[in-house]
């Protein structure tokens, strides 16, 4: 199966600027893009960002063993996003370096939980979690035909200059 | 980086990978489309979409790149000779045909990384547009045409990026109404339009600069759109003064609040993980 995700140079800009403002307690920031998806041919999918949402400073929960844990109000918020706008949802977090990033061992256990609950209030959406790091990404989703989450091997931001990351496997 | 390539190694480093790696979409074959896709070919660009439902005639023997006689006497598909440039210039790359109009491909369009429009029509590129629009896909549109003048006749056309979010051919007044009401007017009776091989080899030299900008480290004076206007009769291209009036300005046309994606989208069954 194909997969595709793609932003706008705008939209990435908006959530990396975001993502970087320190937080009063926690390590890092994260966010959700709200996304729009299309059919490729009859074997895969584009995933599209069109905004990026914030996590608001109180949602926060002080969690040491953690970067950034959410609390309840942040995962309701992103929820009530998916419901109104019957939208996929994409939660978001960057590792500040350059080159590919990978999801860590944490990110993987901790999506793995919340993400398929947004099919409780979206469930014909592809929803899924981006990393970010300085100079590129790397996504996973879950799409409700398929059982387990798929990496997402095309990546690519829209604007000048474009950036395409694409891998084989 | 190949032998073949090294020539253009300024356009920076990975550029020959980047240009491997991307998928580059071709609407219409014709003067321009069968320029750019040889240039695009001597990139190294590794993988193209080419679209196009026609066959080679007698009469575009003035101006399509590598047609020859025999295939007009073949009636050979103009993407097969596309097809046939870029594999003679780079055996690797992954070329996909689709002999219709791109209206009846545009699922296959969704997955290029940029498309290039060489269309006829005003109405074909303003389709073409607000697909790309809706997939964020960058469109570089090209077209020329020929006005007559008192006794002599004006060589003109138009270079065109236009990126996602960002101003498109109506904000810049490309597209207008009353062009598009005039096309639909005349429809059945367009006859065939003039064309001149090295107009069209100026104006996709131009389209195939602004794609190496947009995806190579080359230089770093980008400009989110691109409207550049040619002058034939002069052999200029100058960047078109529209832009000037339109500093500043977003686009009106084309929201990617809700205009993104697939209007209907759903998949067929759903299944809960394991």
């Amino acid at each position: 199966m194909r997969t595709i995700f793609k932003i706008t140079q705008s939209v990435l800009g908006r959530a990396l600027c975001d993502l970087r403002r320190p937080h009063a307690f926690a390590a890092e920031r994260v966010g959700f893009f709200s996304c729009r998806v299309g059919g490729l041919r009859s074997t895969g999918w584009v995933i599209l960002a069109e905004e990026f949402h914030p996590v608001a400073d109180d949602d926060y929960l002080e969690d040491h063993t953690v970067g950034a844990m959410m609390g309840p109000d942040a995962i309701r918020k992103a929820m009530q996003v998916a419901l109104d706008r019957q939208c996929c949802m994409f939660h978001v977090h960057i590792h500040e370096h350059r080159g590919q990033p990978r999801f860590s061992a944490i990110d993987i256990s901790e999506t793995d939980k919340f993400v398929p609950d947004f099919w409780n209030v979206a469930p014909q959406m592809v929803h899924g979690a981006i990393v970010l790091s300085s100079d590129s990404m790397a996504g996973r989703c879950w799409h409700p035909r398929l059982r387990s989450p798929i990496r997402i091997l095309e990546l690519a931001a829209i604007g000048s200059p474009m950036l395409i990351r694409r891998r084989k496997s | 980086m190949k032998e073949a390539l090294k020539r253009q190694s300024f356009l920076g480093e990975g550029s020959d990978l980047i240009h491997a790696d991307c998928i580059a979409g071709l609407a219409g074959l014709g003067g321009g489309g069968s320029h750019i896709a040889q240039q695009l070919a001597h990139l190294g660009v590794g993988n193209f979409l080419l679209i196009d439902p026609d066959r080679v005639e007698e009469t575009n023997l003035n101006r399509l790149v590598g047609a020859t006689h025999r295939d007009v006497l073949k009636a050979t598909r103009k993407t097969a000779v596309a097809k046939r440039v870029i594999k003679g210039i780079n055996p690797q790359a992954a070329v996909k045909t689709a002999n219709k109009k791109w209206q009846e491909c545009h699922e296959l369009i969704r997955g290029c990384d940029v498309i290039f429009g060489c269309l006829d029509t005003y109405r074909d590129r303003s389709e073409l547009e607000a697909l790309a629009r809706r997939y964020l896909i960058p469109y570089v549109d090209i077209g020329m045409d020929v006005h007559r003048v008192g006794e002599e006749f004006a060589v003109t056309g138009q270079i065109i990026l236009s990126m996602p979010g960002e101003l498109c051919m109506r904000c810049l007044g490309f597209l207008r109404d009353e062009l598009l009401e005039r096309e639909a007017a005349k429809y059945g009776d367009a006859g065939g339009r003039p064309q001149i091989v090295w107009a069209n080899g100026a104006l996709a030299s131009a389209a195939v600069g602004i794609f190496t900008q947009l995806l190579t480290p080359w230089h770093r004076k980008h400009e989110p759109t691109i409207y550049l206007e040619y002058e034939g009769n002069s052999q200029t291209v100058t960047r078109s003064n529209r832009l000037e009036y339109m500093r500043d300005k977003e686009c009106k046309h084309f929201s990617t609040a809700d205009g993104l994606g697939d209007p209907f989208w759903a998949p067929v069954r759903r299944l809960r993980p394991a």
